[in-house]
């Protein structure tokens, strides 16, 4: 174990720790690690495995997005409502979801970049902006076209033995590991994560970085916005309230580092996983919502006792 | 508050340590250290940078834990004791070298906040805060700095004089001062010195490092010599010589390397009338294969020179013209570009160099990566001949693996990566700020060496050094500013630092 | 200090715009001026608010943040409103108490981050929320909203006021002075013989004192309970303390300014309501005024180093 870098480490006690629960669960209950199980448990994780993309990057710059519930609603509402269910306007529904994603990102990251406005306001604030916009335009959900569903092709992700979904989140985590590992830009978010000032002084363009990285962070919520309300058919307020903690709780759990500067999207993977088999067990075990609540977050709190501890002051 | 007269045998000694090892991450920065230091004496602690001074001082009052040995103050056992707050019971007060002011409070709160004035029902006298400090202030013979100041306002010397009176202001049985006289003009190191002397006179024990071999000489009753993390020496008198020899592990002569090439006449980077920040209008011609020493007193504009040539701060008028072509350079990413080819190597090479985790590879690539790329795709085989050529150059690491992490290497090595990055750039122009800041006698010897031979191969340099010494004998010419402007041009190489800092100091314009 | 007067006038300049705002919407909109009723009303819909922005200062004052405020209110309220008696509000404050103090054991001794450490406690104080009261409803007793929150006098004004000089108290104390110094640099702080752990602790079961405060006056002003009444507040303290011109970086900064954060963010609502926009918008305003608050702090910030500086 010496021999494994940190990172490297976090990465396995993540898988580890997605492995145990499945394990215990299968002992528990009978058919718990079952393929059709399993492909529930995979496909519900691929939602949290969108947000908490977006959110791993940028954690990576030491910052953190708070705007995802609502851009995600928000989002989805966009979707459906332009859509209007039908095959032909999908394109057209799905680059104006995204673009809305992308939108809100990149005022978050302007905001924080160049206003320098503390990345916690910013983003709470923007929350609540687009939370706002949501429901007053959409009237509280109750417009005309609000009643709308995604279209079918959409809903078609979910469907089959191995459904599309899970081949776009595959897809999603091939490009942030070549995204992080294999470009200059990768390696430039990691060098403005770890110190910044030296990254500036190295000419890296430290603003355009964290701009693009708020802005992808938007686009993955508007995407998990997408998938979501693909797979339910129709949107719902608050459908983005939970991933808020997820997304951040999948981004520990797989081993990045709070402070910026350190991990991997493999450990978010199984980070996303650890976190729907427990919600997955939670269940099977008839634990009622508030057991759930608890529980996650006694969790967390002791992943992070486990390996999210700052530094003894030295 | 008069000290009491040693009560027992084992309290001969104010300060004591023995055996003490402490590591940080992968750097034994004490290894085995004593220390003893007696009351009413002026100890001086001396030793080139990462030396384990100022790793001394941590576990000294309180700070850090050594990872094994024993440490007393005033005859009681502390190893274990780690809180600076049961320390400052005990009597012992420190100054720190990194400011421990709170920016944000002003000079009467920082003065005050163990200890501020309360009235009736215990609470603070928020009014009498700022009368009570000035006293304290006046008391101790300061009477230029206000009280309601916030700490953050003030110059680094006003800093540094708040701290010294906040430590004096304990009237201490032991006093730890780390730097104290870096930031200070002459005026305050006699003050400072005056206060030293009391308290050793009533019986206090005063431990102190310093970089000016004057002081110690003029100060200390003992000197206790560090190298490499233990103690080599502990004597009353010293010369400089012998110092050097016990601090650097050579002899004293032959420290800089023989300025041999000659300058050529043509010019690299042309400065005229730079304004910003406290430059006040820099003029200054720079030729291919010339170091260019750029001297002054503390904190007259050289950073900011640095800074505003290498476009990480803003300039405010004036022209740069590099080979010949006018060129605006408004960040970093402006001056690495091609055509222009200005490098900066930092003095604070933690803060402002390293990404410390992260590997010795990554490190060194960080400023020339688009330059191994196709269509932003890093491409790792050209990134590790480059990264490993160079590594072999400078002798970096000994042969370590390139994906360590940086901060695994000691704070030489560390240097040669923030070097070797820049020299990844090709720059035709390097501005080295303070380079051998913190780094070993050998690795200085190295960096000099380099400076040479860069110089040789007709790369222009600016060097500035916070120790005048090394300008004096490295440079083929000497600019000294003062407040901002160019006040001297001394032709080099001059030798006798004295000479520029005779001309930091000199009032009117002689340039 | 004068860094900080500037701060804290921010966030009086806000409040005074957004009063002024209101009267002219309110008069222009009903074609009289506030009545006494109108004031009454603002005031007791504020005073959780006020303190939850008191206790939310605190802990942005020694540079953390606290996300469970949202909890801790909602679990306070889920007790408070379940249990309607005299006696249990007792417990309610030290459950409160003991929520932030759960916080900050593990911010100040656990050494982990302050938002992640609230937001895992966020989530299990609305569980346990949610446990005590899973579904809306509950009471209070009579009295207690007769001298909390009275309808007919002003009995908020008191409590208003007495928030406000527990504030003047606490800064005067030596612990208040070491809030500042913790938050202006805790290494510095630690190395000059400051409890910077202590001293977050404390303040995070401050935070909690206070939320459970907010929670009590809540149900004595709503009448009801709700395990989800908590959520809101997180964002509103949070704005309150920017608004307030509280340093988010901390050391700098009053819970005074945060409570005039809280009123104005509580006008900005009414403003909203009497010139007819969809409440269903709030939020939006909400946020906007959360992000031009701090953009106006660091434009202000921006001038005052420039003239400074020349």
């Amino acid at each position: 174990m010496s021999r494994l870098s940190p990172g490297a480490r976090r990465i396995l006690y993540a898988l580890a720790g997605t492995a145990a629960v499945l394990l215990v669960g299968a002992l528990l209950h009978p058919g718990f690690a079952s393929w059709s199980s399993l492909r529930v448990m995979l496909v519900v994780a691929s939602f949290t495995g969108f947000v908490a993309a977006g959110q791993m990057l940028v954690v990576l710059v030491g910052g953190i997005d708070l705007s995802i519930p609502w851009v995600l609603n928000g989002a989805a509402i966009v979707l459906t409502t332009t859509s209007l269910g039908q095959t032909s306007r999908a394109p057209l529904a799905i680059v104006l979801a995204l673009g809305v994603g992308a939108l809100v990102g990149l005022g978050n990251g302007v905001g924080v970049a160049w206003l320098g406005v503390p990345a916690v306001v910013m983003t709470l604030g923007m929350n609540g902006v687009m939370q706002g916009l949501t429901l007053g335009l959409s009237k509280g959900l109750t417009c005309a076209s609000c009643g709308s569903y995604a279209p079918s092709p959409l809903r078609g992700l979910f469907s089959g033995g191995l459904p599309a979904q899970l081949l776009l989140w595959a897809g999603v985590g091939v490009f942030m590991t070549v995204l992080l590992t294999l470009t200059t830009f990768g390696r430039r978010v990691y060098a403005v994560g770890v110190n910044p000032r030296a990254a500036f002084l190295s000419g890296v363009g430290v603003r355009g970085v964290t701009v693009a990285l708020y802005t992808c962070s938007g686009v993955f919520a508007a995407l998990a916005g997408i998938a979501l309300v693909a797979y339910g058919g129709q949107p719902s307020l608050g459908l983005g309230d939970p991933y808020l903690f997820e997304s951040i709780a999948a981004v520990v759990v797989g081993g990045v580092s709070i402070l910026g500067g350190r991990g991997h999207y493999l450990g978010v993977i199984a980070g996303s996983l650890t976190l729907v088999a427990v919600t997955t067990f939670l269940a099977a075990q008839r634990v009622p919502e508030y057991g759930r609540l608890i529980i996650y977050g006694l969790v967390i709190l002791a992943i992070l006792f486990a390996y999210g501890r700052e530094k003894a002051h030295d | 508050m008069a000290p009491a007269p040693p009560r027992s045998g084992s309290e001969t000694f104010a300060v004591r340590a023995s055996g003490v090892d402490r590591a940080f991450g992968g750097v034994q920065a004490l290894r085995d250290a004593s220390f003893a230091a007696r009351p009413g004496e002026i100890h001086a602690l001396a030793g080139e940078n990462g030396a384990g001074k100022s790793t001394l001082i941590k576990i000294l009052c309180g700070l850090i834990k050594p990872d094994q040995g024993t440490v007393e103050i005033l005859g009681t056992e502390v190893s274990r004791v780690v809180d600076p707050a049961t320390r400052r019971r005990m009597g012992v007060a420190t100054a720190f070298q990194e400011l421990s002011l709170l920016p944000d409070l002003t000079v009467a709160e920082n003065l005050l906040l163990q200890a501020p004035p309360r009235g009736r029902l215990g609470l603070v006298r928020r009014g009498r805060l700022a009368p009570v400090a000035a006293e304290v202030l006046r008391h101790y013979g300061v009477d230029d700095i206000d009280p309601r100041a916030t700490a953050a306002d003030l110059s680094v010397a006003q800093r540094q004089v708040v701290e010294l009176v906040r430590v004096l202001a304990g009237e201490p049985r032991v006093v730890i001062l780390d730097e104290p006289t870096a930031a200070l003009p002459d005026r305050q190191v006699e003050w400072l010195a005056g206060h030293m002397r009391r308290l050793r006179d009533e019986g206090s024990c005063v431990i102190f490092t310093s970089h000016r071999w004057r002081e110690i000489e003029a100060l200390a009753d003992q000197v206790t010599v560090f190298r490499n993390g233990t103690r080599v020496a502990t004597r009353e008198r010293l010369s400089e010589a012998e110092a050097v020899t016990l601090m650097s592990g050579r002899s004293f002569a032959g420290a800089y390397p023989e300025i041999t090439t000659e300058p050529t006449a043509e010019s690299a980077l042309r400065v005229t009338g730079l304004h910003g920040g406290r430059l006040r209008g820099v003029d200054l011609d720079l030729r291919r294969g010339e170091i260019l020493g750029v001297g002054g007193l503390a904190g007259q504009g050289q950073r900011d020179l640095f800074l505003t040539l290498f476009g990480a701060q803003r300039a405010a008028a004036g022209t740069i013209t590099v080979d010949g072509r006018t060129v605006t350079v408004r960040s970093p990413k402006d001056a690495i570009r091609a055509g222009v080819g200005i490098a900066y190597v930092p003095e604070d090479r933690k803060a402002e160099g390293l990404f410390l985790p992260l590997s010795i590879r990554d490190n060194i690539a960080a400023a020339t990566l688009s330059r191994r790329a196709t269509a932003g795709f890093v491409n790792r085989r050209a990134e590790r001949l480059a990264v490993t050529s160079i590594v072999d150059r400078l002798r970096i690491g000994a042969g370590r693996s390139t994906s360590r992490a940086a901060d695994t290497l000691s704070g030489g090595n560390q240097q040669k990566v923030v070097m070797a990055r820049w020299l990844l750039t090709d720059a035709r122009i390097l501005l080295l700020y303070d380079v051998t800041r913190g780094v070993d006698a050998a690795t200085k010897h190295d960096i000099y060496e380099l400076v040479a031979t860069l110089a040789a191969q007709g790369r222009a340099i600016l060097y500035h050094s916070s120790e005048t010494e090394e300008i004096a004998h490295l440079c083929h010419r000497v600019l000294v500013l003062r407040e901002g402007r160019v006040a001297a041009e001394l032709a080099g190489p001059v030798g006798d630092a004295e000479r520029i800092v005779a001309a930091s100091i000199k009032e009117g314009q002689d340039a | 200090m004068r860094e900080t007067l500037r701060r804290v006038s921010l966030g009086y300049l806000v409040l005074a715009a957004t009063a002024v705002a209101y009267l002219v919407v309110y008069t222009s909109r009903l074609g009289r001026f506030p009545t006494s009723f109108d004031y009454l009303s603002i005031l007791n819909t504020t005073l959780p608010l006020v303190f939850v922005a008191i206790g939310q200062s605190l802990v942005v004052l020694t540079g953390g943040i606290d996300l469970s405020v949202g909890g801790v209110v909602s679990l306070c309220v889920a007790v408070t409103a379940a249990t309607a008696s005299v006696p249990w509000l007792v417990v309610v404050l030290a459950l409160g108490t003991a929520c932030g103090a759960l916080n900050g054991l593990v911010v100040a001794y656990g050494r982990i981050a302050p938002i992640l450490t609230t937001l895992a406690t966020l989530s299990i104080f609305m569980g346990l929320a949610l446990r005590v009261l899973p579904v809306p409803g509950g009471s209070i007793p009579p009295s207690v909203r007769l001298v909390l929150t009275n309808p007919g006098t002003p009995t908020g004004l008191g409590w208003l006021g007495l928030a406000v000089a527990g504030w003047l108290v606490l800064r005067r104390t030596r612990f208040g002075m070491r809030v500042y110094a913790v938050g202006s640099d805790e290494s510095s702080a630690r190395a000059v013989g400051v409890p910077a752990a202590a001293v977050k602790l404390k303040v995070y079961a401050l935070s909690g004192f206070c939320s459970a405060l907010a929670a009590v006056f809540y149900v004595s002003t709503t009448t009801a309970g709700d395990a989800n009444a908590g959520t809101p507040f997180i964002l509103t303290s949070i704005a309150s303390v920017v608004v307030g011109g509280v340093a988010f970086t901390g050391g700098r900064g009053s819970a005074l300014g945060a409570v005039a954060g809280a009123v104005a963010l509580t006008l900005v609502i009414d403003i909203l309501f009497f010139a007819g926009i969809d409440p269903l918008y709030q939020s939006l305003f909400q946020g906007l005024f959360l992000v031009v608050a701090v953009l106006l702090g660091t434009v202000a910030g921006l001038v005052a180093r420039r003239r400074r500086s020349s």
